[in-house]
């Protein structure tokens, strides 16, 4: 059969956002791939730069939906770096609550949108369902389900009430039950490992190679997480475990991901529990000294990575986001190859792709290897 | 029985054309109502079924470019006018009286014709999406279709006669045919899972990978009758495999006056229908897509060897127990 | 197999879903609703508009008598809110001197009127 070209996005029902996929194949089978990002340039970095510190955080986090906390955060804390200011251990505390439930949240999303691309509709339905828990567990503690605007320079904009860790800790249990058969089921059920076994493999070695991060590296045995080699917030003194799996296919990504929303619970069971008192927040200076930062944080797609280049004034001289998505997208098309084109949408959805998030950057044309 | 006033009115009103679709209708809502409620949704109410496909009928048809709209309009009516046929073999009030021997195969050869039509429909739409999904339609039909059909022919050859009334007037004397060929029925829901193409082997119109395939480019009226196609068929498979497998619309003893045989008939196709769907419903709720080259694996290997394996069954049985 | 045992747990047990505009969502304490202002604590220093990030808050002409830590003042302007660009983010809540600015527990803020969208 002759090759042919199977052109999937920018409008596809599979990918929500904007990104065209050339594919080149031969049957069934995947010859060759052609990335086509960048449809959805929002200037954001440049938005950033005309901004004092007070308003840039809104804007930051509104890169991403669905990890809105991450930038929030990693921007904070690189300016709270450059400023040498000392966060109180509460603001710490409830930092690492909000982010580790955005994490869970993000993680129940993506087990319902990987069902969702096997046309496993009903379990779809029940992540999501179940995700709602989390959802108004933050919707109770930052005012907003998504964009939760929790941070300032310096600390935490809100405070929790004691009623309020209370009803998060009720809802915990019933959570975690969940999580429970989630995990069991994601172990245990026919129609999900047969759709995930060996599909998409990507070997330790490949994984570093092409820069692999977060879950997706984890899940080819890459023991790396920023969390715990480059601690920041709260993570030092929570106990937890970093999750990795050998599988190294969709089948292990799964794994990885279910394994970290048990952990999340862990994580913000210990945090709740053990909430410090005093103060939420420290005064911030008006302006950052000169400097220049390169802040990370473990979003939940992966390692986020925020460059922040300061001058003395109250706005940021540049900043440039790197989202995990961009680290992870030529995994996508190294795994690509030689799978069927039925598993396309399952090994893309399996990186967890933001693709607006990263749709700021300088593309480099995969194919041709020429920047653009 | 062979006035033609009584078939006009059995071949359009009742239980002909006009129940027919009335019923698929009534059958789309409840799949979706059993699925949604099995998801912990709330699902459609009771009209949506006829709502959308009123609302479709009304909507603008769009003729791809290049396309021959004359086919494309005559398509999905051959699919709908097959399906509707074959419905009136399948006995609904006991028995149908336009059976005759051989109108089993017929049956199943009418069954065949929407899958058909919607390969030729993908392979005229000039949409990769839709060729592909047309490709992946004829791919499936060839695997599951031959289990499919050794899986309904087994009652056949058990009772003796290839016509659905006779073989339900058989299970009237002996025992459901269930209760000699359980795995010949699981085949059979399983070949009608596919032909129906609804998950686990959606694989032709999967969403997430190519669009809607052979269904991409239809629009309005189009979209609206193979739409009606699908719910019909729906209906047709669970009534056919109600009639071979669970005895069909007929008590084992006869009422005493002959119109009571035949509300006790419709009352027992309603059932027995409705359980076949309870189990296609499941069957969809619980599982996700596979894909091609494993649906011809396990198709191959498992399903068609287990179809095989019955009508030896079968045959053994046959030869040792004379049927009477 | 816990699928199917699920499933049918699910059938038999009551949907979750909530129909909106039948049922209504519980809004908790803490919601970030529509902005809103208490006119006479409001000292008209537009701190609120200088740190609205999305630029929404104008200072219009709005002549009146405040209070402010005992001493009243006469003040000319008020902030108003262009409610439809608002983010709800509420950083004029947090940076406003004397709480007139604040977020309501209000979830609907759509409406066809100016007084709607505009505060
Ligand atoms: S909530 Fe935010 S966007 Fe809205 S008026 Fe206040 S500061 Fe501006
Ligand atoms: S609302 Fe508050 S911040 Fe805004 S002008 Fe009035 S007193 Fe100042």
């Amino acid at each position: 059969m002759p090759e042919v070209v199977v052109s999937i996005g920018p409008q596809h029902p599979a990918l929500k956002e904007p990104v065209n996929f050339k594919i080149v194949a031969d049957g069934e089978k995947i010859v060759r791939l052609e990335l086509d990002l960048s449809y959805n340039h929002r200037g954001i970095e440049k938005a950033a730069e005309q901004r004092n510190f007070i308003r840039v955080l809104p804007l930051l986090e509104r890169v991403c939906g669905i990890c809105s906390h991450s930038h929030a955060t990693v921007f904070s804390k690189g300016i709270e770096e450059i400023m040498g200011l000392e966060i109180p251990p509460r603001a710490q505390y409830i930092r690492t609550i909000i982010a580790e439930l955005e994490r869970m949240h993000s993680h129940l999303l993506w087990l319902g949108v990987a069902a969702h691309v096997i046309g496993f509709n009903t379990l779809f339905m029940w992540t999501w369902r179940d995700r709602e828990a989390v959802q108004d567990t933050l919707e109770e503690m930052s005012g907003n389900r998504v964009h939760y605007g929790m941070n300032e320079i310096g600390g935490v904009r809100r405070d929790l009430t004691p009623a309020q860790v209370e009803a998060a800790l009720e809802r915990l249990p019933a959570l975690e039950e969940r999580i429970k058969k989630y995990v069991e089921m994601v172990n245990s059920e026919e129609t999900m490992l047969i759709r995930f076994r060996d599909v998409g493999k990507m070997s330790r070695e490949e994984a570093l190679k092409y820069g692999a991060v977060g879950p997706t590296a984890r899940a080819s045995g890459v023991d790396y997480d920023v969390r715990r080699d480059d601690p920041y917030l709260a993570y030092a003194e929570v106990p937890w475990n970093v999750i990795t799996d050998t599988h190294g296919d969709v089948y292990g990504r799964t794994r990885v991901r279910v394994g970290e929303l048990w952990e999340s619970t862990q994580i913000v069971r210990y945090c709740l529990e053990n909430l410090p008192a005093g103060p939420i927040r420290v005064d911030a200076p008006k302006n950052a000294p000169k400097g220049e930062i390169l802040s990370r944080y473990e979003a939940p797609r992966g390692e986020l990575a925020h460059f922040i280049r300061t001058n003395g004034t109250d706005k940021v001289e540049r900043v440039d986001i790197r989202t995990p998505t961009l680290a992870n997208w030529t995994s996508v098309a190294v795994c690509l190859v030689n799978q069927n084109i039925a598993d396309i949408p399952v090994i893309v959805a399996a990186i967890d792709p933001c693709l607006s998030c990263t749709s700021r950057m300088t593309v480099v044309n995969r194919v041709d290897k020429e920047g653009r | 029985m062979t006035d033609p006033v009584f078939i006009l009115l059995y071949i359009f009103i009742f239980p002909g054309f006009f129940f027919l679709i009335s019923y698929a209708l009534f059958f789309a809502y409840l799949d979706r109502k059993i699925a949604a409620r099995m998801q912990q949704r709330v699902g459609p109410p009771i009209y949506q079924p006829l709502a959308d496909l009123i609302k479709m009928l009304g909507k603008e048809v769009i003729n791809p470019n290049g396309v021959d709209w004359r086919v494309f309009d005559a398509i999905p009516l051959i699919a709908l006018a097959a399906v509707m046929t074959a419905f009136l073999y399948v006995p609904v009030l006991g028995y149908s009286p336009l059976a005759f021997q051989g109108d089993l195969v017929v049956v199943l050869y009418l069954m065949a014709l929407p899958t058909i039509a919607l390969f030729v429909l993908g392979w005229l739409s000039r949409n990769i999406f839709s060729a592909i999904g047309g490709i992946r339609a004829v791919t499936q039909l060839f695997i599951y279709e031959v289990p499919f059909f050794l899986a309904l022919l087994t009652p056949a050859i058990m009772a003796g006669s290839w016509s659905i009334t006779e073989i339900v007037v058989w299970q009237q004397h002996n025992l459901w045919i269930i209760f000699f060929q359980p795995i010949g029925f699981i085949v059979a829901l399983i070949g009608l899972q596919a032909k129906l193409e609804r998950t686990p082997f959606d694989i032709p119109e999967a969403e997430t990978e190519i669009v809607a395939g052979p269904w991409t480019e239809l629009t309005g009226r189009r979209l609206a009758l193979m739409d009606l196609a699908t719910d019909v068929s729906l209906v047709v498979g669970s009534a056919l495999v109600a009639a071979l497998f669970l005895g069909g619309p007929m008590l084992p003893w006869v009422l005493a006056p002959f119109w009571l045989n035949g509300i006790a008939g419709f009352v027992l196709f309603l059932v027995k229908t409705l359980a076949v769907l309870l189990l296609l419903s499941s069957i969809k709720v619980a599982t996700g897509r596979i894909r091609i080259d494993q649906l011809n694996d396990i198709g191959w290997k498992y399903i068609a060897s287990a179809a095989v394996v019955q009508v030896g069954i079968v045959l053994v049985i046959n030869y040792l127990w004379v049927v009477p | 197999m816990s699928v199917l045992r699920e499933m049918l747990e699910n059938l038999l047990s009551r949907p979750i879903t909530i129909l909106y505009p039948k049922e209504k969502v519980p809004i908790p304490e803490s919601f970030r609703g529509r902005v809103a202002i208490t006119d006479d604590k409001c000292i008209g220093c537009s701190k609120c508009s200088l740190v609205c990030p999305a630029q929404v808050i104008t200072m219009i002409d709005g002549p009146r008598e405040v209070e402010f830590k005992g001493k009243s003042f006469a003040r000319k302007k008020r902030p108003q809110v262009k409610l439809y660009k608002c983010i709800r983010c509420g950083i004029c809540e947090r940076h406003c001197p004397t709480g007139a600015i604040y977020l309501k527990h209000e979830l609907s803020s759509s409406g066809t009127d100016r007084e709607v969208v505009i505060t």
